[in-house]
């Protein structure tokens, strides 16, 4: 493993760490209506899409869980549901277009929707994490634009990144 | 089919599935301690986030150096006149809380008041990530004598309760998150007892189990019973938005407004000499 690739571990470590640091203190001052982005999220969906389902699920797994032990309770939920929403996101890998900023808001919709009705599945199967009332509809929707205000430039610089940046898994510049 | 079976990432598949499923169902009762691994990430976050709060402190004060000096006099003008009130009241209160010892010691009953309790004053350095759950992060540990279980309050009122400490740094369940329950009294009339819940993502509260006899009515203020095993008697809850009768119809449960604002709360008291819910030792 040369020092490229451990930098780049790195990196893609790095993400999910500084995106709950600041989920958790800047955006909260910053929330939509009280609702925070997931920004862990959107790093999941974007390293699923350019990368496919296998490393997605991984990753997002990975990443879901980091969330789950700085909580501290109902440990697994977030890796399950952000690990199975990277493997659907990396199935819908696309050679062609994927540098296309649009695609990249699509995903991103995809993802979040696709992570809160996993994260409801998994809720209602404990019935002990969430009360089933309309506000959780309304979190989904605001956290989906908050996330998508977000993911036009974080899609810029991490499609960027993916091409010739720290993020290319072949080094090539 | 006999393919996939063979598949030898199915198996792992399923192991990682019924692996976490263990897992999540294991850590959504209480736990009586958090294991090394969460206190590791924890105090990785702390410095960071206890550096945002002093940057924000700094950066006010930045931005007060150059508040313009008729703003900051008529600022002062009213500090100074809200503060002849206070004292004013404050006087008043104390011979009222002399007075209120004497007769206590002569009826032979027991010293409730909140200034008994010692507490430890801490800064929220962060606040849930994720909307599912309702909590905050204080910049106090098991370091400065925080346990699981110990309530915590504002000068305006009932914060929520210590859920897990790491050495440097506590996350706090509000008293908004829906696995709170506190027993409550209505300040008014004394006799309404209830208990009041979280809603979960609502910042609202529910108090049920009210007696339909009750006389609980709109603005009502609602304080802790005591009968809690988390919080002390007499902390304020909130004000009463909207009584209802229940779905049973001998109950009455009201809709609660929290006296503490969560979203602006900066600084919070833990009250660490009260007994505590779980077995561990009351610190000295």
């Amino acid at each position: 493993m040369g020092g490229y690739t451990i930098l780049r571990y790195f990196v893609l470590g790095f993400l999910p760490f500084i995106a709950i640091f600041l989920e958790s203190t800047f955006f909260r001052t910053y929330s939509l209506f009280g609702n925070v982005p997931d920004l862990v999220l959107i790093f999941v969906v974007f390293y699923a899409f350019l990368n496919g389902d296998n490393k997605g699920a991984v990753y997002g797994f990975l990443c879901g869980l980091l969330e789950d032990l700085y909580m501290g309770r109902f440990i697994g939920v977030n890796a399950l549901s952000k690990g199975i929403t990277g493997f659907i996101i990396g199935r819908l890998q696309v050679r062609y277009f994927n540098e296309n900023l649009l695609v990249g808001l699509l995903v991103v919709l995809i993802g979040t929707v696709l992570n809160s009705l996993f994260m409801l599945a998994l809720g209602l199967s404990t019935f002990k994490i969430f009360n089933l009332d309309t506000s959780i509809i309304s979190a989904s929707i605001f956290q989906s634009l908050y996330n998508l205000l977000l993911a036009v430039p974080i899609y810029i610089l991490y499609y960027n990144s993916f091409q010739q940046g720290l993020l290319n898994s072949t080094g090539e510049r | 089919m006999r393919n996939f079976i063979k598949n030898k990432y199915f198996w792992l598949v399923l192991i990682v599935f019924i692996g976490t499923f263990w897992l999540i169902n294991n850590t959504s009762s209480e736990r009586h301690n958090i294991s090394v691994l969460e206190k590791m990430i924890r105090d990785a976050y702390t410095p960071l986030q206890s550096g945002v709060v002093e940057f924000k402190e700094n950066l006010g004060q930045v931005n007060a150096f150059f508040a313009s000096k008729q703003e900051m006099h008529q600022e002062i003008g009213r500090l100074q006149e809200e503060n002849q009130r206070l004292i004013m009241e404050n006087q008043v209160l104390r011979e009222d809380k002399m007075e209120l010892r004497r007769l206590r010691s002569l009826l032979g009953f027991r010293d409730i008041s909140l200034d008994k309790y010692q507490m430890v004053g801490a800064r929220v350095i962060a606040r849930s990530p994720n909307n599912w759950y309702r909590n905050i992060v204080i910049d106090k540990g098991t370091d400065s004598g925080i346990r699981k279980g110990m309530a915590v309050i504002s000068p305006h009122g009932l914060v929520g309760r210590v859920a897990s400490v790491s050495r440097e740094s506590a996350h706090v369940d509000l008293i908004i998150h829906r696995e709170i329950a506190v027993g409550a009294i209505v300040q008014e009339n004394r006799e309404t007892q209830g208990i009041v819940e979280g809603l979960g993502i609502s910042q609202n509260l529910r108090m049920v189990n009210i007696p339909y006899y009750s006389t609980i009515k709109e603005g009502y203020h609602i304080i802790t019973s005591g009968l809690s095993e988390s919080y002390p008697k007499g902390i304020n809850i909130g004000r009463v938005k909207e009584v209802e009768l229940q779905p049973d119809g001998i109950l009455l449960s009201a809709l609660v407004e929290p006296s503490v604002d969560f979203d602006k709360l900066e600084e919070v008291l833990v009250i660490v000499n009260y007994k505590l819910s779980n077995d561990e030792p009351i610190p000295e």
